[in-house]
């Protein structure tokens, strides 16, 4: 039977891709699919309610401008289409109503064909679409679903991702009623029909397809953060190395140090030869903070991990600055080199420079 | 009409986008719609009807422009009617639509040649015809009864329709108020001018000519042609019932229908007559009467008759002059009998003026919202057009002109009018004068006045929360997950992706 794909993307359109953006509920409808997914962004989409769309792209301008100075975004492009109907298929494999005999492998094929979609997005060409696509998916991690418990004098009843019923709430002080809501993120929902796993890895391939996302929220908990190509090759480029850094710098200083030193050295050694666009990163930051213009973290200090982002940030800066022709004013590079001093004395700088001294 | 039962005509449904038949698109809406509209009438009668109740609530003008009438003929030989005009939206579609419905009419709507039955009741969104009729007409309609064929035979043109159409009789429009235009015979031209100017008719009057009638007249039809605003009901009987006179009725610019008749079409809402010119429809089936410029138009006055006086001086010329005797008296206030009315304001003198305070809580609001306060040293004056009743504290006043006040009760003697007296007391505009029982005058400048609520409230101090606001516009809204239905066959349309994507 044919798909009617102007209503599947009307209703991916309101149930995922406004409340992304806006805010609000997230009401994932049924289960797209890779093939619908792919085409879902093929020409022009029409029907879709102009005043909300109007809406959407200034909240998206909104996200955007925290990071460029830009006044036009394009309307959502295939991939971010596709994307999108991947996140409305990962959400709606983990809706607790599969959690049931003979529907658990419906929830698996669903999670498995929206891997397979996101798959085959590709990585953002340039820095604007990674840009673009952060303004969608900045906030895929805030999703959370709301259970509901309520209890009263002769017994207790749970509401996931519904509203409890008016009758139950009735007559809260005869009764006795107790309403209890707590919001669980994606990756904490429960029960599930498909392995945890999975569903984090799925995300964390979603992340993968919009690198400046992957940077904006590296201190989650889950799916850790690594250094991949497209994160790589976003740091690579000036302009996408000064958007990585200004969304870094929206995140508590500390945290980020930590989780980019373990990323690091990870990365370095498996992959030293990719390593350069992160060393250079870190090198930047620890320039910004030696000017001021990154708050210091002194409690974060003592963690392994953020030591060695400081103390390999501090190695590669000083190197930079004493590059030739670097362009330093003579007063300020003395200034930065003595601000740098400590940390790039440090243990951890050691230990950051013998890394680099292997690769050399 | 009836050619055959139609089996291609399809109704559209919702988020439909593809149609079939040429020039026909979908509307914000989703309404199924072509660049013209269509209505198919079977007789000229019946498209009368059409204007008569169109133009009833709305104006042509915007149809104007792209309306087109025409006669057409089917293969089979009957000839019928069509309107055919600018579609632009489906607002004007639909009125149009429910105007043909109730003369019993058809429309439709299409680009060029084909057209398709417009959107109702049983198909919201319209109709598509699914295959489309081979043929070389210059029309092809499809509607869920028939699909025909037509060909153009002939132009309707909308003046030469209208002018022909003829007026109803009407008797109640030589009742209508309002501006009369009433055409004289040449005769009667001058007599009747003498007669509006000895009844003191204020109106314009011109001359106006007509080719002669028959090519046995050598001279042209002269008329005279009075324009009159107020017609007095007295003259009514007089002007519809002589001969040689004919009252017409202004139907809109340039247009006019004879009193006694009204038009089928709401001449109006017709934006076919030049303002600059008159036409002057006439009833029981006479051709109307057309000026292309209107003559030149003359007060009535200018044309009374001119006596010129033949005895006495040429003037009479003054001798001298001198001032008038002066006579003037003071100004006294006394008590007076007479009822209490526009009390709106009071005097409250200082040892009062604490009460006042103590009052304030109990006033209602609409007291306090319209009272408006000045404080003097002399006490407070309190002034409410609304009447002063409510706040039962002083000396009451009225308002005997504006920014002149007597105490309620009392009459200034002279019994002067209230004009006079506020001249004689020679106060500027912008002050307010109190009159005391002992012919004193208080002037208290206007500006001083304050509303009373603003005066009376002792606001506590706040702080500003506008950082706040701010905040709470930018914030953010959770991210409410909702667990939604799966539906029996979760798996429905969920397959991976094609080879070729592969």
């Amino acid at each position: 039977m044919a798909v009617d794909l102007g209503a599947v993307a009307q209703e991916l359109f309101e149930g995922v891709m406004v409340p992304l953006v806006l805010g609000g509920p997230v009401r994932p409808g049924h289960a797209i699919g890779a093939r619908v997914a792919l085409v879902l962004g093929d020409g022009e989409r029409t029907g879709l309610d102009p005043d909300v769309e109007l809406d959407v792209q200034g909240a998206r301008l909104r996200r955007a401008r925290r990071l460029a100075p830009i006044d036009t975004l394009a309307k959502a492009t295939p991939a971010e289409w596709t994307l999108a109907a991947a996140f409305h298929d990962l959400l709606q494999a983990a809706n607790p109503t599969f959690d049931a005999a003979l529907r658990r492998s419906a929830a698996v094929r669903i999670l498995a064909l929206a891997r397979d979609a996101i798959e085959r997005v590709p990585e953002p060409a340039n820095v604007l679409e990674a840009l673009s696509r952060h303004t969608w998916f900045a906030r895929v991690l805030d999703v959370a679903r709301t259970d509901t418990t309520v209890s009263w004098w002769s017994g207790s009843r749970t509401y996931l991702g519904v509203e409890a019923p008016r009758r139950l709430r009735a007559w809260p002080e005869l009764r006795r009623v107790n309403v209890v809501a707590t919001p669980h993120p994606v990756l904490e929902l429960a029960p599930l029909a498909v392995d945890r796993t999975r569903l984090t890895d799925a995300l964390a391939r979603l992340l993968t397809r919009t690198p400046l996302t992957e940077m904006a929220t590296c201190t989650r908990d889950a799916p850790p953060f690594v250094w991949g190509e497209a994160t790589l090759g976003l740091i690579a480029t000036r302009s996408g190395r000064t958007l990585a850094l200004r969304a870094l710098a929206r995140l508590p200083s500390g945290e980020v140090d930590a989780v980019l030193g373990r990323a690091t050295r990870e990365l370095l050694a498996t992959r030293r030869a990719s390593g350069a666009p992160a060393v250079t990163l870190l090198a930047e930051r620890a320039l910004a903070k030696a000017e001021g213009h990154v708050a210091r973290s002194e409690v974060a200090t003592s963690r392994p991990e953020a030591a060695f982002a400081r103390g390999l940030g501090a190695v590669a800066a000083v190197l930079l600055l004493e590059a030739p022709g670097a362009g330093w004013a003579e007063d300020d590079r003395r200034r930065l080199l003595a601000a740098l001093d400590p940390a790039a004395r440090s243990t951890a700088a050691q230990e950051a420079t013998a890394m680099l001294g292997e690769g050399a | 009409m009836l050619d055959c039962a139609n089996p291609v005509l399809e109704r559209i449904a919702l988020h439909q986008t593809r149609l079939h038949t040429p020039g026909l698109g979908l509307d914000s809406k989703g309404v199924a719609l072509g660049a013209k509209g269509l209505v198919l009438l079977p007789s000229i009668d019946r498209l009368v009807a059409l204007l008569a109740v169109y133009t009833r609530e709305r104006s042509l003008e915007d149809l104007m422009p792209s309306l087109a009438m025409r006669v057409v003929k089917s293969k089979l030989g009957t000839r019928e009617i069509t309107l055919e005009f600018a579609a632009e939206s489906s607002d004007r579609m639909d009125r149009l639509a429910e105007t043909a419905r109730l003369v019993g009419g058809f429309t439709f709507t299409g680009t060029a040649r084909h057209f398709v039955q417009y959107r109702d009741a049983g198909g919201p969104f319209g109709y598509d015809a699914t295959e489309l009729l081979a043929t070389d007409a210059a029309l092809a309609l499809y509607h869920d009864r028939f699909s025909q064929t037509y060909d153009v035979e002939r132009a309707i043109e909308l003046r030469p329709l209208v002018l022909r159409l003829m007026p109803h009789v009407d008797p109640s429009t030589k009742l209508e108020p309002g501006m009369r235009i009433i055409v004289a015979e040449q005769g009667l031209g001058p007599a009747l001018v003498h007669y509006f100017v000895r009844s003191r008719v204020d109106g314009e009057v011109g001359v106006a000519e007509w080719p002669p009638e028959s090519a046995f007249d050598d001279a042209p039809v002269r008329r005279w042609i009075f324009r009159i605003p107020e017609l007095p009901d007295r003259m009514r009987a007089l002007m519809h019932g002589t001969p040689g006179i004919t009252s017409f009725v202004p139907a809109g610019p340039g247009v006019a229908v004879e009193a006694g008749h009204r038009h089928p079409v709401e001449l109006r809402a017709c934006p076919i007559f030049d303002p600059a010119g008159l036409v002057l429809v006439r009833g029981r089936g006479e051709e109307p009467w057309t000026l292309p410029r209107l003559p030149p138009m003359g007060a009535v006055t200018a044309f009374a008759r001119v006596e010129m006086r033949t005895t006495g001086a040429e003037t009479s010329t003054a001798t001298g002059t001198a001032q008038p005797e002066v006579v003037r008296v003071p100004l006294r206030v006394s008590p007076s009998t007479g009822p209490w009315k526009n009390v709106s304001a009071t005097w409250i003198e200082p040892a009062q003026v604490p009460l006042l305070r103590r009052l304030a809580y109990a006033l209602p609001h609409t007291t306090i919202v319209q009272a408006r306060v000045a404080m003097t040293t002399r006490g407070a004056f309190v002034r409410s057009s609304a009447g002063i009743e409510a706040i039962p504290l002083g000396t009451f006043y009225v308002e005997v002109h504006p920014n002149v006040y007597v105490p309620a009760g009392y009459d200034v003697t002279p019994a002067v009018a209230p004009e006079v007296l506020a001249r004689a007391l020679g106060a500027p505009a912008s002050q307010v004068l109190f009159l005391g029982t002992d012919a004193r005058a208080l002037a208290v400048d206007e500006a001083a006045f304050a509303p009373l609520e603003t005066a009376l409230l002792e606001a506590p101090p706040w702080e500003p929360l506008v950082a706040e606001a701010i905040e709470r516009a930018l914030e953010e809204a959770t991210l409410d997950l909702k667990v939604t239905p799966i539906g029996l066959l979760p798996l429905r349309g969920v397959d991976p992706p094609s080879k070729v994507e592969a």
